[in-house]
């Protein structure tokens, strides 16, 4: 809504500097956008709220810059009109799509450019003015808030009109020769042959005001919100007239209206009324009452404001306040429509009163102790995303929402995805699936930029069926170095800091389809027989889609599963016996799984207490094994014999023999 | 006992020049006046002297023991000295661990996350993929409502849609207040923070997914005033002391009164930029009392219990915090970026 300060100054002195005044709007619930300058005048640009109909209106401003300088705005009441039986028109109206119908006929107008002050005015408001009567339709909208529309009463075939709704499909051509095919259920208006308004939106071409029009036929109406809503989305046609109708007309004030802009189209244009006054409607539109109990509005707000400036306020506002012991009765009028319940008043007073003149507190009672529904817990995710960034990952967050080919590139079948039916562009019309995809995505760009390249997100990714969707936690890392064991290490570190399990598995699963890593190079992670996530290096084909120079690593976590794992680490008391520590080297066939030789040296007996590898080379392999009995120092006797065992064993198994 | 103590000097001063280490060279100083020590011994021996030549020998001790001493110092100094290499560079570079980076929003939301556990609130966490119900219809919007069109939402494609009632993204995190709400009787404080999403064009303030951190709390006598301490406490805990705020009406339909949240632009400190739209204040916090419907909605008597909702736009706040003039860098792969925090 644009607002010329030349214009409010006709309602309301204003007394303030425009950019005091501009804050003043904005605190009170007017959002100043800008201060426009215009030919010389200073002009604001309003952001309206869908509550308030009556501020797409220069005396609905008016008087919240009256209230906020504390005076009530004075309004000049407008002089009623002397009704003729010249001429006559026959309305069939459907209350369902105007609960309220007024018209009237005007003859022997002269159509001709409007006066300076008036075109002003409009080009003001960033309108091209038109001729006298088109361009009083418009000014007397903006001054108080409703729209009217005019006719030339010659085009309508058999003076007889209908209000309808459309069938849907219909032609039609507006008063600014656009055509329409016109959508289901828009309101419209027919004569006794063809559509001639578009309720609401904007009037047709055929039955407009035009230079050799004689006799105007003037309509204010009020429409339903919903149906204007919904056509004039559908047909993506926003005016300023369908603006005010979607937010709920003032229905009390359409005669008031009439009155105006007949009274100024003969001011302006001659003529004189030329027919009874229509007025449809099936009930009297009153202001209602409304109570403000002032102890339960000290409650709410929490602050006492003084009676008398409660009063000052809500007089100041039209609202007609009595007070009543306790309790302010106000009388709501038909302009404040938004106005449905105590907390509503509550709301004017403290506007006006100025929320930055309250104090501040904070809740005086006690915070509740029970654990919420639907409860988060941070410890695992801080304690994750803390190693990471203590071991060199950098953290991502990237869009849930992606685009086909970025499902596609990871092997993600995009049926296995949710797709929105409205996506903003096809970059975003899927809901991820995974994280890797865009993790790759960021290898990639920081190719040039660096060769030493660990990034990781923590985030949802989202499963179909979307009857059924799931929204999982999960947490993916990759390595742009392709250092498999670094990251089986990170991974490792990870899962023992946050489980203190000691029965991490990682399971090769060729057979699986390991897409995309390389079948080769795959693992299942488990915590006992539960799988948690997967490592793996990428597979060549897949860095070849990413157009990476080399094959990374990377490793999916699921955190819920894992979440069940962790643990408070609990005091083992350590050993005051000393152990014996001593290497073994074997040496060997190829391909022996490092992994389970450790598990059979480490199974071969409970006082081998660890196993570590020192050193792998060729087929030659040196590990660190600590013996330990916690009760006792062990005997080089009992050592001799669990080494022998493990020498064994190893043997059998692996056909490693120990290197003397 | 004069000849003895020469011999003993020559003797000590010969052997400090064979000595190379500190440790040989206190050990030599305990044979030399340890207990048992060449010294000790022959000065033991003074009370054999004659009481006339007592005083001339105490004095020859006395001469002998600050020699030998000084022979001693001179070596300690010699040996420090030897130790010292020629020259060492301190302005050398530390060898730096190599540590990763959290994301800016990490830390924003842990530092929100701390300020309100302070207070008392809890976090609560739920699906992204909504109702019309829990995202619109609990919170006080009607049907096809203009307050909807502030926030259109990207609809999920359900090939079998009676099944389901969650078709959108949810545009709000207010979306949890009826689901927490309706599970368990007041009082509450809780924060919801989470991702959100909207048919909305991207620009630098604006962007179709982004995050908010949804807070409300409800009680027999939290008031508005409450609202307004609790907004100033956390925004000037997250931003500092020195953040500007300044609050307005506004409406949303789920709360009555309705306030919004101006804080300083942190970009252009008021002057006005791109970012804050060249009015110098960004808006950052919509708030208000929550609606009675909205607590109708979650079966609270609206007579017995009221409350203040509220909403961070973390994204904004994060960019503000960290001098960031544009949403779309939160969401950047460059590591020259995101090793900056």
């Amino acid at each position: 809504m644009l607002a010329p300060l030349s214009w409010l100054k006709e309602f309301v002195p204003i007394t303030m500097t425009t950019r005091d005044l501009a804050w003043r709007l904005t605190e009170l619930g007017i959002g100043v956008e800008a201060i426009r300058s215009v030919n010389g005048e200073e002009v604001l640009e309003l952001e309206i709220t869908p509550n308030r109909p009556d501020l797409l209106s220069i005396v609905g401003i008016a008087r919240e810059i009256a209230a906020i300088q504390n005076i009530t705005l004075a309004t000049t009441p407008i002089p009623s009109i002397k009704a003729s039986q010249k001429l006559s028109i026959i309305v069939h109206n459907d209350y369902s799509l105007f609960p309220r119908y007024t018209g009237i006929i005007l003859d022997t107008i002269t159509i001709k450019p409007s006066p300076e002050w008036l075109s002003k005015r409009l080009t003001l408001m960033n309108l091209r003015p038109i001729n006298n009567i088109v361009d009083i339709t418009n000014y007397v909208m903006y001054e108080y808030g409703i729209p009217l529309h005019a006719f030339d009463y010659d085009e309508i075939k058999g003076h007889e009109l209908w209000v309808s709704k459309a069938e849907g499909g219909e032609a039609f051509t507006t008063v600014d020769n656009l055509s329409y095919k016109l959508p289901k259920n828009a309101i419209i208006i027919r004569d006794t042959e063809r559509i001639i308004d578009l309720c609401g939106i904007k009037g047709g071409l055929n039955s407009g005001i035009k230079p050799a029009t004689k006799t105007v036929y003037l309509q204010v109406t009020a429409d339903d919100p919903l149906l204007i809503r919904k056509a004039s989305q559908k047909l993506a046609l926003r005016s300023d007239a369908s603006a005010i109708f979607e937010r709920g007309i003032d229905k009390g004030n359409l005669l008031t209206t009439l009155w105006r802009a007949a009274n100024l189209m003969m001011e302006l244009g001659g003529g004189s009324v030329a027919s009874e006054l229509i007025d449809l409607k099936k009930t009297e539109y009153k202001p209602r009452s409304l109570v403000l109990g002032l102890d339960r509005l000290e409650r709410v707000i929490g602050v006492k404001i003084p009676e008398k400036t409660i009063l000052t306020i809500l007089k100041n506002l039209n609202l007609s306040p009595t007070l009543s012991g306790k309790t302010v009765t106000v009388t709501v009028p038909t302009f404040r429509e938004d106005l449905k319940i105590e907390e509503d008043i509550m709301e004017e007073v403290a506007r006006v009163y100025g929320y930055n003149n309250f104090p501040k507190t904070l809740p005086s009672s006690s915070p509740p102790e029970t654990i919420i529904p639907h409860h988060r817990d941070f410890t695992v995710e801080n304690k994750l995303k803390n190693i990471l960034e203590g071991i060199g990952y950098s953290e991502v967050y990237t869009y849930s929402l992606t685009d086909k080919e970025s499902l596609e590139k990871i092997g993600s079948d995009p049926h296995t995805a949710i797709r929105l039916t409205n996506p903003i562009s096809r970059e975003y019309e899927y809901l991820r699936t995974n994280l890797l995809s865009h993790l790759l995505e960021g290898l990639k760009l920081n190719e040039p930029i660096t060769d030493d390249c660990n990034l990781f997100e923590y985030g949802k990714t989202y499963h179909a069926p979307s009857e059924n969707p799931v929204e999982q936690y999960e947490i993916a890392i990759v390595r742009a170095d392709g250092n498999y064991r670094t990251l089986k290490g990170c991974v490792e570190t990870l899962l023992l800091r946050l489980t203190g399990a000691d029965s991490i598995v990682f399971e090769p699963q060729s057979k699986l389809n390991t897409y995309p890593y390389n079948p080769e190079i795959f693992a299942v992670i488990k915590i006992g027989k539960e799988i948690v996530g997967k490592i793996g290096k990428i597979s060549p084909d897949t860095v070849s889609r990413f157009a990476l120079k080399t094959a990374p690593v990377a490793a999916e976590l699921d955190i819920q599963t894992i979440q069940h794992f962790f643990t408070v680490p609990q005091y083992h008391p350590v050993p005051n016996v000393p152990s014996t520590i001593e290497d073994l080297s074997f040496t060997g066939t190829s391909h022996v799984a490092i992994g389970q030789v450790i598990d059979t040296i480490k199974n071969t007996d409970p006082k081998v207490w660890s196993v570590q590898l020192l050193d792998s080379y060729s087929n030659s392999h040196t590990f660190r094994v600590t013996y330990q009995d916690p009760q006792k120092t062990l005997e080089s006797k009992e050592v001799k014999e669990i080494r022998e065992k493990i020498i064994h064993g190893v043997n059998e198994t692996f056909h490693l023999i120990l290197k003397s | 006992m004069k000849e003895d103590l020469t011999t003993l000097r020559k003797t000590v001063f010969e052997t400090l020049q064979k000595i190379t280490d500190s440790k040989q060279l206190d050990d030599y100083w305990l044979s030399v006046f340890g207990k048992n020590g060449l010294f000790t011994k022959i000065s033991k021996n003074i009370k054999t002297v004659p009481q006339e030549n007592r005083a001339e020998m105490g004095i020859l001790l006395n001469k002998t023991k600050k020699e030998i001493d000084a022979g001693f110092e001179s070596k300690k100094k010699t040996i420090i000295q030897s130790q010292h290499t020629d020259w060492f560079d301190v302005t050398i570079p530390g060898t730096r661990p190599t540590l990763g980076h959290l994301h800016p929003q990490t830390y924003a939301l842990r530092t929100l996350v701390d300020i309100f556990t302070y207070l008392g609130y809890q976090v609560a966490d739920g699906p992204e993929i909504e109702s019309d119900w829990y995202n619109f219809g609990s919170l006080n919007f009607p049907d096809n409502h203009p307050a909807r069109d502030t926030q259109q939402s990207l609809h999920i494609e359900t090939p079998n849609a009676s099944k389901t009632d969650k078709t959108i993204l949810r545009t709000q995190t207010s979306a949890m207040q009826v689901r927490v709400m309706e599970k368990m009787p007041p009082p509450f404080r809780v924060i919801v923070p989470g991702k959100t999403y909207r048919y909305d064009a991207v620009d630098a303030s604006h962007g179709f997914e982004f995050w908010q951190l949804e807070g409300f709390a409800v009680d027999k006598n939290i008031t508005l005033t409450d609202l307004f301490g609790t907004i100033d406490y956390v925004l000037k805990q997250l931003m500092g002391p020195e953040t500007k705020l300044r609050f307005a009406c506004t409406n949303f339909p789920f709360v009555e009164p309705g306030v919004d949240t101006y804080m300083e632009c942190t970009v252009c400190h008021g002057k006005g930029c791109a970012f804050c739209k060249q009015s110098g204040w960004s808006e950052i916090m919509p708030a208000g009392m929550i609606h009675p419907n909205v607590l109708k909605a979650a079966k609270i008597d609206s007579l017995k219990w009221q409350g203040f909702a509220f909403c961070i736009g973390l994204s904004r706040a994060v960019t503000l915090r960290y001098g960031m003039d544009d949403l779309r860098l939160l969401t950047t792969l460059d590591t020259r970026i995101l090793n900056q925090f």
